[in-house]
């Protein structure tokens, strides 16, 4: 598995607008992990309630799932250019 | 014999795949062994090991026109599309169902349940060689490879 992205980055640009962002993932990370504990026994609930309707394991391997997808971002990149719009999105 | 070499004679043994597509298999997988020459051309993947699928689209030098054509460079890390198809895995057989009912409204007979990680390994190193180059009239250049 990939060590996660550092940094974000978001450039969208038009004729009339021009919009770009540099979001410091390094920093965001430690907030959702102390957020993702402070609603794991909400979690856990969900999980217990929807077990015997076959979410349960759903609901219990969804945040590593999306650990190792938020991981695997790492190097992509989108960049789409026209002579009107520029649009890029890009981990790094 | 590594085990990705074992793994590629027991396809060719059983007939999953023929003899061109295991001998790319192998070269893909340990260069140094192989008898070409060759240099590596661009995105050509060195040691079996994918990393990016890569697409672009770009103005055609040829044409001239490239201020009115548009320019996409998108990479996609393999280990992303790794993580997407293993989600796959999570989802509870009901909406599995209602998933392959709904592919088989379109005309689609496949069961999603069929996609296997272990597949996709596979599928993955055969991507290695894949390289799609297209010129379209518009005046672009449209190419797809791995890297």
């Amino acid at each position: 598995m990939n060590r996660p992205p550092l940094l974000m980055r978001v450039k969208i640009q038009n004729t009339e607008h021009k919009f770009g962002l540099w979001l410091p993932l390094f920093l965001l990370i430690p907030i959702a992990v102390v957020v993702f504990i402070i609603l794991s026994p909400l979690i856990l609930l969900a999980v217990i309630f929807f077990w015997h309707k076959g979410w349960g394991k759903t609901a219990l391997m969804t945040p590593w799932a999306a650990w190792r997808v938020f991981c695997a971002t790492r190097g992509l990149k989108v960049d789409v250019q026209n002579p009107r719009d520029c649009v890029l999105i890009s981990f790094v | 014999m590594t085990e990705n070499q074992k793994k590629i004679l027991e396809m060719l043994a059983e007939k999953k795949i023929n003899t061109d597509e295991a001998y790319r298999l192998l070269n893909a997988l340990d260069p140094a062994d192989s008898d070409s020459k060759e240099s590596p051309k661009e995105g050509k993947v060195i040691g079996g090991k994918a990393k990016y699928l890569r697409v672009t689209v770009m103005p055609d030098p040829e044409r001239g026109n490239a201020e009115n054509v548009d320019r996409v460079n998108v990479r996609v890390p393999m280990n992303l599309i790794r993580a997407g198809i293993k989600l796959t895995s999570l989802i509870p057989n009901e909406a599995t169902d209602k998933v392959n009912e709904a592919l088989r409204d379109k005309g689609i007979n496949f069961d999603v349940r069929n996609v296997k990680p272990e597949d996709l390994e596979e599928m993955i190193l055969a991507l290695a060689d894949l390289e799609v180059d297209v010129s379209s009239a518009k005046g672009e250049k449209v190419k797809v490879f791995v890297e």
